[in-house]
């Protein structure tokens, strides 16, 4: 049954309302506001993922039986190669201990390789926040993911976030803290730009986020030039096809050295200042399951000028 | 605004919650060729077609709320496009053209097509860098297809709806 038109102004005022609401939240007096509502929607949301998750697991175990049997396929090729290079990697290694032993080299060799298992790994959820995403971005045009982490667990903005299961690299980095939950800006959003640099050419450049959702190293100076051949490092100061993008740390907003990507695609012109890279995330953005949030690491330390001499 | 309409914002705030719920959990998710099944935005729609532009405003207003609560873009954004949607959709267009599932067919493409122009208007206006030609081909116009198919299958249970609302408010009254 239609409404009378004696109440017309409704429409205009909620119209009125919203703009007011936009200009509020972008001039942040809105944050007790949206924290307060966020007490009531995320034990809402957890429910609601919870379900989500329990029927889609479901189907999904169902369509994925065909795709597991190829990938164990493929597992089992790799198991071969790889065990024909372990024991060529085992023999290098004895090589390494002896010399290593010859040069007094062992005790000081430090590694700085926090990247990897210590990290990523389950068991690390008991030192840093693990988040489960308990939710997408249901605006089209941007790409973050909810996690069911906040301020209660000490996450605040900014922080790195990495992903903890499936392919590992990182994720993006915290956008919004609530109590209970945290946005995530995905690094293949829009406004996401991080500090990178080239694994085996040690090029930096900006990985910045693209509206199709991929990634694009920006800013790569043309005296890198591009690598011969399609083999990652295949020229030192190159940037090659297959390359494993690294964050640099500048900046200090990232910890040094997480994976972010491999470049895909070079685009280079020569009437161009710099040089640009297509770089394929690491890890599968659309089905994150369990990220950490890195909540403190060392930060790369400015380097001071040398002092002018007189 | 008369006691009536207070009493089914009882219904209205938790129907729309889990309408927006499950758009964030579940149908975030879907992409085909671009294109995403919008739930809140057809429910409000379909609304604004069975009870007018008033009703249909406030259905825009408290979804569009819950969606910009869930989303990590501007708050408000949504609640304007969705406004936009209801405005569009509770005016007497067309009527006399076609059937009526064919005109419900094409209200919701062009209502669709509104809703991602004033939310790209919105992010523009607060600062996204917003590439029009790609938004508009790669997701707006997808999404305003598939969504326009959907129409018809999200109008059937909002039909039944608001015949039990209509019946318990005239046994009410």
């Amino acid at each position: 049954m239609r409404e009378s038109p004696r109440r017309s102004w409704l429409p205009l005022a909620l119209i009125v309302v919203g703009l007011f609401l936009l200009i509020a939240s972008e001039a942040g007096y809105l944050v007790p506001v949206e924290n307060a509502f966020h007490y009531v929607l995320d034990p809402l949301q957890r429910v609601f993922s919870r379900v989500a998750e329990a029927t889609g697991n479901l189907f999904q175990t169902v369509r994925e039986v065909r795709q597991l049997r190829a990938e164990v396929e493929d597992l089992r090729a790799q198991v071969d190669a790889l065990t024909l290079e372990n024991v060529s990697l085992r023999d290098y290694r004895a090589e390494v201990q002896s010399l290593r032993a010859l040069l007094a080299f062992t005790d000081e060799f430090s590694i700085s390789g926090y990247l990897g298992a210590d990290v990523i790994g389950r068991e690390a959820c008991d030192t840093y926040p693990c988040g489960e995403v308990i939710g997408e971005e249901p605006n089209p045009y941007l790409y973050y993911v909810t996690i069911n982490t906040g301020s209660q667990q000490g996450v605040e903005e900014g922080m790195p976030v990495v992903s903890a299961g499936g392919g590992l690299g990182l994720v993006g980095r915290i956008a919004e803290v609530a109590p209970r939950t945290s946005k995530v800006q995905l690094l293949t959003d829009r406004e996401s730009a991080i500090a990178a640099l080239l694994q085996t050419s040690r090029v930096t450049g900006l990985v910045v986020g693209q509206p199709d959702g991929t990634l694009r190293m920006e800013y790569i100076p043309q005296e890198a030039g591009i690598g011969v051949g399609d083999s990652p490092g295949s020229g030192q100061g190159n940037v090659s096809l297959g390359d494993i993008v690294l964050t640099s740390g500048l900046g200090g907003f990232m910890p040094k050295g997480l994976i972010i990507g491999q470049v895909t695609e070079v685009q280079q012109m020569d009437y161009e200042l710099f040089q640009t890279a297509v770089v394929r995330p690491a890890v599968d953005l659309s089905r994150l399951e369990l990220v950490l949030v890195i909540t403190s690491f060392e930060q790369i330390p400015l380097e001071e000028p040398p002092p002018e001499e007189p | 605004m008369h006691w009536g309409c207070v009493i089914d914002l009882y219904l209205t705030i938790p129907l729309l919650t889990s309408v927006a719920l499950t758009q964030t959990v579940l149908l975030s998710r879907v992409d085909l060729w671009g294109a995403r099944p919008d739930l809140v935005l057809l429910v409000v729609l379909v609304w604004a077609v069975v009870r007018g532009v008033d009703e249909g405003a406030v259905w825009g207003f408290i979804g569009g709320m819950t969606i910009d609560l869930l989303s990590g873009g501007p708050l408000g954004a949504t609640v304007l496009a969705l406004s936009a949607v209801a405005l569009l959709a509770g005016q007497p267009w067309g009527r006399g053209i076609g059937s009526p599932t064919m005109r419900l067919l094409l209200l919701a493409f062009v209502a669709v097509l509104a809703h991602h122009l004033v939310l790209l208007t919105v992010l523009a206006w607060t600062g996204y860098s917003v590439d029009w030609g790609r938004a508009i081909l790669g997701v707006a116009g997808p999404s305003a297809l598939l969504n326009a198919a959907l129409a018809p299958f999200v109008q059937r249970p909002l039909v039944w709806l608001e015949r039990k609302v209509r019946r318990e408010r005239l046994f009410t009254l």
